[in-house]
C-alpha cells in the first residue's frame, strides 16, 4: 500500500481515523492543517490524501488548488461534514477522486483507498513516462525535431528533404536516429509514445 | 274792528306791502319757492285736504310762495321728515315733540280750537260710558270691553295711556278687553250706543260735539273717572295738554319760517280759511313741557317705541354689523376651507408616511424573519457540524475496534455494530435537521447597487444613531442573485462594521461596488477596532465571536450564502495611515504600523448565479 495522508483540523477525529485505518492495516500520516501537509509532503511521490473540507485558514478546496498547481501523482479524497452538490462538482473538477460525507464507513473508505492507490500508481507511472518521453524529446537535435514533426504529419522522405533543403539520405539518417532516441521501432509507435505526453488529470 | 276800518287799513298798507314784497322778492335769491307742509292725519286724506286747503291758499296769497299740503299717516310723516321732503308739519303736540330731538323740529305756533278753549289746555282724554255705568277705580277698566281709535291717537289713547302708566298700570296688558277700531271717532259712540262696548276712549269734547249735532240725546252717556277742570267746558278723565302745533323742521330756513308764521298770525276767527279749517287762528307756541313729561312717561312703556325709526336709525349700524359678520363669516369659511384642505393634505401625508413606515416595518420584519430562519439553519448546521466531529470520532474508533477484534468475539462485534448503527442514526437525524432548516436560494436578475442602497435604508435607524453617512462608490451592476439572502449578507457585514466602530468618535464607513473580469466586487470598510490575527483566521467559523454577546453565526451565514452564489468572501485588517490633511493614504507595510485601523470585507461574486 502506498502512502496515505490524512488532513483534519480536529485532532481527535484525525487520531481516531488514523486508528481505524491502522486496524485495516493501513499506516496513515496525519496533519492538523493544510500548511503542515504542504510543508511536509513530497508531491512527486504517489499517495492518497484524505482532506477535510472545513478547516481554518486554508480549507480543503484551497488546498486542492495548491496541490494541483503543478503535476502530482497524489490522489485526493475529499471528506466533508456537510457538502453541497456545487462544492462536490467543483472538487471533482479540480482533480479530487471522490467527495465523501463524514464519517465515512471503514469498508467504503478502504475500497476507495484501494482505488485511489491504483490511480495514484497509474498517475505516477504516466507522470514518470511522460517525464522520460520529455527527456528523450529534449535529447533530440533541432534538425531531428524538424524531421520528426514532418514525419508525424505523414510526409514522404522526398518532400521533407525538399522542404529542409537536405538530401533524402540525410532525412533517412535523422529518422533512424530519432526513432532510436525516442525508443520507438516505427512511426506509429512514435505517435503512441508522444500521445502519452498529455498530462494525466 | 269793523269791516270798513279794515278795508281802509288794507288800502293804506297795500303800497307798503307791495314795496315789502318787492324788497323781499329782491332779497329772495330764489324768489317764489315751494313750501311743503305735512299734515298728520288719521282719517280720510280728502277730509284733511278739505279742512286745510283754504289755509294753504291763504298762506300762498300772503307769502307769494307755492304751498303744497300733504295729509300723511304717522308712518308716512316719519318717512317724509326723514327724507326732508317737508318743511313744516301740522300735527298733535306729541308728534311735534317727538321730532324735536331727532330732526330739530321747533314749534312755531299753536292752533286755537274753534270753541275758544285755551290752546295750552285743549286736549284731554275722555272715558265715555253709557249713562248709569259706574266706574270708580282705574283698576276696574280691566274688566271692560273698551274701544279706541288708534294707539297713536294723541287726544284719545296716548293721553289715557299716560294716565294708566302714572298709576302703575300697563295700557295694553292690563286691558285685555281693549280693541282699536280706527276712525272716525263717532264710530266708537255708535258701538257704545249699540252696547257692543262698555267704554270708549275719545278725545275730550268729541262727545259734547256729537250731542250738540243732535246725534245722541243729552244724558245718554257719561264720562267715567271724570276730573274737575275749571275753565274747560267738556268732560275729561285726564290731564289737559296743548292743542295742535305748527312746527318747522331743522333744515327749514328761519327766514321762511318767519314768513309763514307771520302770515298765519294775521289770521283770526273770522278769516275764511280758519272757518273752513274749524279753528280760530294761531297763537304763539304754548308751553309743551307736559307733553314732554307724557312722552317721557310713555317712553318706558314699550308700546310707544317707534320701532321703525329706531330700525331706520340703526340701519347703517345694523348694516355695518351685518357686513362685519358677513366678512367674518366669509373669513371663517375661508379659514375653515384652508383648515380642511391642510388637514386633508396632512392626512394624506400622514397616511403616506404611515404607508412608508408600514412598508419599512414589513421589510424589516421579513428581514428579521429571514435572519431567524437563517440563524436557525446555521445553528442547526453549526451544531450538526460540531456533533458530527465527535460522532465521526466514535464511529472511526468503533470500527477500528471491529477491525481489531478476533472472529471469536461475536457479542462484542455485534455490540460494536450496534454502535455504528446508532451513530449513523444520529448522523441521519442531524442531516435531516440541517436540510429542513436550509433555505433554497432563488436567483433573479437584480441591480446590485440598488440592493446596497435598499440595505442601507434597512439599517438607517442604526446609521442615524451613530450620525454616520456612509461614503459610497457604487458602479451600476446587474447580476443574478437571491436578493433576500444577499441582503442578509450585507446587513450582517454592515452591522458588524457598525459594532466595531461603537467606540469610534469619528466613525467612517466606506462601501464600494466595482465590476471585475468574472463578475463584481463589493468592499465594505470601516475604521473600527479591527480583528486580531486569531480572530481573523476563525472569522467564518460557527460559534466563534469577537463580540461578548455574539452568537458567532453571522459571518458563517454570509460565507455560506456567498459560496452558494458561487462567490468568495474574505476579510483583512486595514493598515492605513491618515495624513495630516485627513486624506486616507494608500496601503503601507503592516510592520510599520502593526495596529489595525479597521476591517475590510471583500465579497467577490460571479455575474451569473453558480447554481440555479
Amino acid at each position: 500500500m502506498i502512502d496515505v495522508y490524512l488532513v483534519d483540523d480536529d485532532p481527535d477525529v484525525l487520531a481516531s481515523l488514523k486508528w481505524m485505518l491502522e486496524g485495516l492495516g493501513i499506516r496513515a500520516q496525519g496533519f492538523a492543517s493544510a500548511q503542515d501537509f504542504l510543508a511536509a509532503v513530497d508531491f512527486s511521490r504517489p499517495a492518497v490524501a484524505v482532506l477535510d473540507v472545513q478547516m481554518p485558514d486554508m480549507d480543503g478546496m484551497s488546498l486542492l488548488e495548491v496541490l494541483f498547481s503543478r503535476p502530482s501523482p497524489i490522489v485526493p479524497l475529499m471528506l466533508t461534514g456537510h457538502g453541497n452538490i456545487s462544492m462536490a462538482v467543483k472538487a471533482i473538477q479540480q482533480g479530487a477522486m471522490d467527495f465523501i460525507e463524514k464519517p465515512v464507513d471503514g469498508d467504503k473508505l478502504l475500497a476507495l483507498l484501494r482505488r485511489a492507490a491504483t490511480l495514484a500508481t497509474e498517475r505516477a507511472i504516466s507522470l514518470q513516462q511522460s517525464a522520460e518521453i520529455q527527456q528523450r524529446l529534449d535529447s533530440l537535435s533541432p534538425r531531428e525535431t524538424d524531421v520528426m514533426h514532418r514525419v508525424l504529419e505523414g510526409k514522404l522522405n522526398k518532400t521533407i528533404a525538399a522542404e529542409l533543403f537536405i538530401t533524402q539520405r540525410t532525412v533517412e539518417i535523422h529518422r533512424r536516429n530519432l526513432l532510436e532516441k525516442m525508443a520507438a521501432s516505427n512511426v506509429a509507435e512514435l505517435a503512441f509514445v508522444l500521445s502519452k505526453l498529455r498530462l494525466p488529470r | 274792528m269793523s269791516q270798513a276800518w279794515r278795508l281802509l287799513l288794507m288800502l293804506a298798507l297795500l303800497p307798503v306791502a307791495t314795496a315789502f314784497a318787492g324788497v323781499s322778492a329782491g332779497k329772495e335769491t330764489q324768489g317764489q319757492q315751494e313750501v311743503r307742509i305735512g299734515i298728520l292725519t288719521f282719517a280720510e286724506r280728502s277730509d284733511t285736504l278739505n279742512t286745510w286747503q283754504a289755509t294753504a291758499d291763504y298762506l300762498a296769497r300772503q307769502t307769494g310762495h307755492r304751498i303744497r299740503i300733504e295729509p300723511l299717516t304717522p308712518s308716512e310723516l316719519d318717512k317724509q321728515v326723514e327724507a326732508k321732503a317737508v318743511d313744516f308739519i301740522i300735527s298733535n303736540q306729541f308728534v311735534a315733540v317727538g321730532y324735536k330731538k331727532e330732526w330739530g323740529a321747533s314749534q312755531l305756533l299753536t292752533l286755537i280750537p274753534a270753541d275758544g278753549r285755551d290752546p295750552a289746555r285743549a286736549m284731554g282724554s275722555a272715558l265715555v260710558v253709557r249713562a248709569g255705568v259706574s266706574v270708580t277705580r282705574w283698576q276696574q277698566l280691566a274688566e271692560l270691553n273698551i274701544v279706541s281709535t288708534d294707539p297713536r291717537a294723541f287726544g284719545g289713547f296716548l293721553i289715557f295711556a299716560g294716565e294708566m302708566v302714572r298709576r302703575g298700570l300697563d295700557p295694553v296688558t292690563d286691558l285685555p278687553g281693549l280693541t282699536f277700531e280706527g276712525f272716525p271717532q263717532t264710530k266708537l259712540l255708535q258701538k257704545l250706543w249699540r252696547q257692543e262696548a262698555d267704554m270708549a276712549i275719545l278725545p275730550a269734547c268729541v262727545l259734547e260735539q256729537a250731542i250738540a249735532r243732535g246725534e245722541y240725546p243729552e244724558g245718554a252717556f257719561d264720562i267715567a273717572l271724570a276730573r274737575t277742570t275749571p275753565g274747560f267746558a267738556c268732560g275729561v278723565s285726564s290731564e289737559l295738554y296743548p292743542y295742535t302745533a305748527l312746527s318747522k323742521l331743522g333744515h327749514t330756513k328761519s327766514a321762511l319760517a318767519t314768513e309763514v308764521a307771520g302770515a298765519l298770525l294775521t289770521m283770526d276767527a273770522n278769516t275764511a280759511a280758519a272757518i273752513s279749517g274749524g279753528y280760530r287762528g294761531w297763537s304763539v307756541p304754548v308751553n309743551d313741557n307736559r307733553v314732554f313729561a307724557l312722552k317721557h312717561t310713555l317712553r318706558e312703556w314699550p308700546f310707544q317705541t317707534n320701532w321703525q325709526r329706531v330700525a331706520s336709525a340703526a340701519m347703517p349700524w345694523f348694516g355695518a354689523i351685518l357686513l362685519c359678520l358677513l366678512l367674518g363669516y366669509l373669513h371663517h369659511l375661508r379659514i375653515k376651507r384652508l383648515v380642511v384642505k391642510r388637514t386633508r393634505a396632512l392626512e394624506t401625508e400622514i397616511e403616506q408616511h404611515r404607508e412608508t413606515q408600514r412598508a419599512f416595518n414589513e421589510q424589516q420584519r421579513q428581514f428579521y424573519r429571514a435572519q431567524r430562519v437563517l440563524l436557525t439553519g446555521e445553528m442547526a448546521s453549526g451544531i450538526s457540524h460540531e456533533l458530527k466531529q465527535p460522532l465521526a470520532g466514535i464511529r472511526y474508533l468503533a470500527q477500528g475496534c471491529l477491525y481489531r477484534l478476533k472472529d471469536h468475539e461475536p457479542e462484542l462485534k455485534s455490540a460494536l455494530c450496534g454502535v455504528l448503527t446508532q451513530v449513523d442514526r444520529a448522523q441521519e437525524t442531524i442531516g435531516r435537521l440541517r436540510s429542513f432548516c436550509q433555505q433554497p436560494s432563488r436567483s433573479v436578475p437584480y441591480r446590485v447597487d440598488t440592493l446596497i442602497e435598499e440595505t442601507l435604508a434597512l439599517i438607517s435607524p442604526e446609521l442615524k444613531r451613530l450620525k454616520l453617512e456612509p461614503s459610497l462608490a457604487l458602479a451600476e451592476v446587474e447580476a443574478r442573485l437571491d436578493p433576500g439572502l444577499m441582503t442578509q449578507v450585507l446587513v450582517n457585514v454592515l452591522l458588524n462594521a457598525l459594532d466595531a466602530m461603537a467606540g469610534q468618535p469619528t466613525p467612517w464607513l466606506g462601501i464600494s461596488l466595482e465590476t471585475t473580469d468574472s463578475g463584481y466586487l463589493i468592499r465594505v470598510s470601516d475604521n473600527g477596532c479591527g480583528l486580531t490575527e486569531a480572530q481573523l483566521s476563525r472569522l467564518f467559523f460557527p460559534f466563534e465571536s469577537a463580540k461578548a454577546d455574539g452568537l458567532g453565526l453571522g459571518m458563517v451565514i454570509c460565507k455560506r450564502i456567498v459560496e452558494e452564489h458561487g462567490g468568495k468572501i474574505s476579510a483583512h485588517n486595514r493598515f492605513d495611515y491618515t495624513s495630516i490633511d485627513g486624506q486616507i493614504g494608500g496601503q503601507i507595510d503592516a510592520s510599520i504600523d502593526s495596529s489595525p485601523c479597521g476591517l475590510e470585507i471583500s465579497i467577490e461574486m460571479p455575474r451569473g448565479a453558480a447554481n440555479d
